[in-house]
């Protein structure tokens, strides 16, 4: 190229490494970005408006297509909010079993984080493995609810079904082996040179930054902020949980990718005390057939394995809709800070940067 | 699937002649259904309606009363069995796990210290749900938001969301705008609101909260409402000639038509033909047929 002159290119919106439909713009000085700007909304659906026309029931639908890597907390996140908009108590057996299927969904979400972050980069064989485990969890939606991957688990006040026969024995068979799968993850990874070289360093984000920009989950963690909405503000039985929220400090990709390994062994943690400490009762809280909200607007907010999904709902009385429906999305927020991840560093480190955020368009975009 | 019939066959029916109008109003998918009431939790308001509720109530129990007298005279009058005093109602108490939350008084420390800090900039506090709500006058939200992170007592560093919503049947305001806010450090969420009529542009978060850019540029891109300030005002989800804001009541759900070709229908290839025939008139090499 000429000397002193900029380029600007096109990352996306159809790239592997985008992980969906985002596009960055990108100004370059040689290999050193210079300006970067994502253009987002390639795959807007109008689910806010679509819930909006629809009953408080129908939108849980909605709700999985968001992040599809992560339904179940979504589910989780729109059905508590719903309940803190009629003020529903939820039996605790119910609540035992959401936080156990949430944890898995955390597991399963970081494991295909770890896959297609590791492969964009260049760490070919830990998708192979961590897609192993990913299955293993799928299997585990497909004995609860029927489906793999866009779950619709939960209901408004509890759940449909009790956990089926056997189940007990498939989570026993996962625990007994999953701690070994992380290691061998991490004998792949974590002391790989190429890792180490393309990682550490990468894509920081300091904490007043990260604050400031209203990012969430394991990004804010690895700069050392302990924010975490299960021991922040508990929801579903996490207040009888005992767990950590782990954290670094150097606020790079590599601290990223220690937390959420972390992370994984912590969620296993939960899932051994829910199976251990499962009451017994119902499932389902009593509801009157009809449902009608009275004014009220709440907002209620809960860990994704991205970040923070919130839920926004205004009730209006006598309705059998929501008046309005947000969803608070983690991955858009986060998607804000990658200008100030990716400017100033090399055009190779893009690609970390994108994967490190761990975003999925249908929920950016929703 | 049914052969396509070919052009000059018999049985194709004939376009229809002149400028053909869609009649978007056809399909139910395309009515609008406008909202009737204005959803705006208060407490003012529910205290006002409590107290509405209880003069209805006396009044139809002081009928029932005076009912009854009537009926207690002309049975007498009559000679017959003097009927049966009335019953007050009592509301109906329902068995189940439901219990809703209603506004309540503002008993958070948080609250009050807005309150004394802001003056009369705050119009309302309350508590519902366990949520504390600050209802702010509209151009003393920068004032707010910048106190609510700043002040030692308050400290609340994070944004967490901004969100509006339109209220089309409201008399003196359009669009409720929301911020979320959170503590990380003291564990605790408060929500600052501002009601704006059409048209005002309140003053634009990111000077406190850089975090609110994208928020803020959804909110324009949905409903409609710019900020004075903001340093990228510009459409975020829709394309940039998009027509109308989704998010607003008065836009029909399956939208204005921007994307009619697809549907079913149109199936029968009415939409391709008139295309057809008006892109013959214009002249244009026609591939994508668009709609009106």
């Amino acid at each position: 190229m000429f000397k002193n002159e900029e380029m600007e290119i096109n990352l996306g919106p159809q790239h592997p490494s985008t992980h969906g439909v985002l596009r960055v713009k990108l100004r370059l000085d040689g290999e050193t970005i210079t300006h970067c700007r994502p253009v987002i909304g390639y795959l807007h659906r109008g689910v806010e408006k679509i819930c909006e026309n629809q009953t408080f029931f129908q939108g849980q639908v909605w709700t999985d297509r968001m992040d599809y890597c992560s339904a179940v907390a979504n589910n989780l996140g729109w059905a508590e909010a719903n309940e803190k908009l009629f003020g529903i108590t939820v039996p605790r057996r119910a609540q035992y079993i959401r936080t156990l299927l949430n944890e898995f969904n955390r597991l399963a979400s970081h494991l295909i984080w770890l896959a297609t972050h590791a492969l964009d980069i260049g760490a070919m064989t830990v998708f192979l493995y961590a897609f192993r485990e990913r299955e293993d969890i799928l299997d585990m939606n497909e004995a609860f609810c029927g489906s793999r991957l866009t779950t619709t688990a939960f209901r408004i006040g509890g759940l449909r079904e009790d956990l089926p026969p056997g189940f007990e024995k498939l989570v026993k068979k996962f625990l007994a082996k999953f701690p070994t799968c992380i290691e061998e993850y991490e004998n792949l990874l974590s002391e790989n040179r190429i890792w180490k070289k393309r990682t550490i360093g990468v894509a920081k984000l300091s904490a007043e930054d990260a604050i400031a920009m209203g990012v969430t989950g394991p990004v804010l963690r690895a700069a050392g902020v302990p924010y975490d909405i299960r021991k922040a503000f508990p929801y579903a039985a996490y207040a009888e949980m005992d767990f950590e929220v782990p954290t670094r400090t150097e606020a790079d990709t590599y601290a990223r990718y220690l937390v959420r390994m972390a992370e994984m062994r912590q969620s296993a943690r939960i899932i051994q005390q829910c199976m251990d400490g499962m009451p017994e009762g119902p499932v389902m809280a009593k509801l009157p057939k009809i449902m009608r909200a009275e004014v009220n607007e709440v907002y209620h907010a809960t860990e994704a394995p991205k970040g923070e999904i919130g839920y926004y709902l205004v009730g209006e009385k006598g309705s059998g809709n929501p008046y309005r429906f947000h969803v608070r999305a983690p991955g858009f927020i986060n998607l804000q800070s990658l200008p100030k991840m990716a400017e100033g560093g090399l055009i190779a480190d893009i690609v970390a940067a994108i994967g490190t955020l761990d975003i999925v368009l249908g929920e950016i975009d929703r | 699937m049914t052969e396509p019939n070919l052009p000059g066959s018999p049985e194709v029916p004939e376009a229809p002649a002149g400028p053909y109008v869609y009649d978007y109003s056809a399909s139910p998918q395309r009515q609008i259904v406008m909202p009737k009431t204005v959803p705006l939790p208060s407490l003012k308001t529910y205290l006002a309606e409590q107290e509405a509720a209880a003069v209805a109530d006396e009044a139809k129990w002081q009928k029932m009363l005076a009912d009854f007298e009537i009926a207690k005279v002309k049975a007498e009058a009559e000679g017959k069995d003097a009927p049966k005093p009335p019953v007050r109602p009592v509301p109906r108490k329902d068995d189940n796990d439901m219990k809703t939350p209603w506004p309540q008084e503002a008993n958070d420390a948080d609250l009050h210290r807005l309150q004394e800090r802001l003056g009369d900039k705050v119009e309302e506090i309350f508590e519902q749900a366990g949520e504390l709500t600050c209802q702010v006058s509209k151009d003393a939200i920068l004032e707010a938001l910048q106190l609510c992170r700043d002040d030692a007592a308050l400290n609340y560093e994070m944004l967490a969301d901004e969100t509006a919503t339109h209220y089309p049947v409201a008399t003196n305001f359009t669009f409720s705008v929301v911020y979320h806010l959170t503590s990380i450090s003291r564990r605790k969420r408060l929500r600052l609101r501002i009601l704006i009529p059409e048209g005002f542009s309140p003053e634009s978060a990111c000077a406190v909260y850089p975090g609110a850019n994208w928020m803020e540029r959804e909110v324009y891109d949905m409903l409609g409402i710019r900020f004075v300030n903001h340093p990228d005002m510009t459409r975020i989800l829709c394309p940039e000639d998009w027509e109308g804001y989704p998010l607003r009541k008065d836009y029909p759900v399956v939208g204005w038509g921007q994307r009619d070709i697809a549907f079913r229908e149109d199936r029968g290839g009415m939409i391709e033909r008139i295309a057809l025939q008006k892109a013959g008139q214009l002249g244009i090499n026609h591939k994508q047929p668009k709609a009106e």
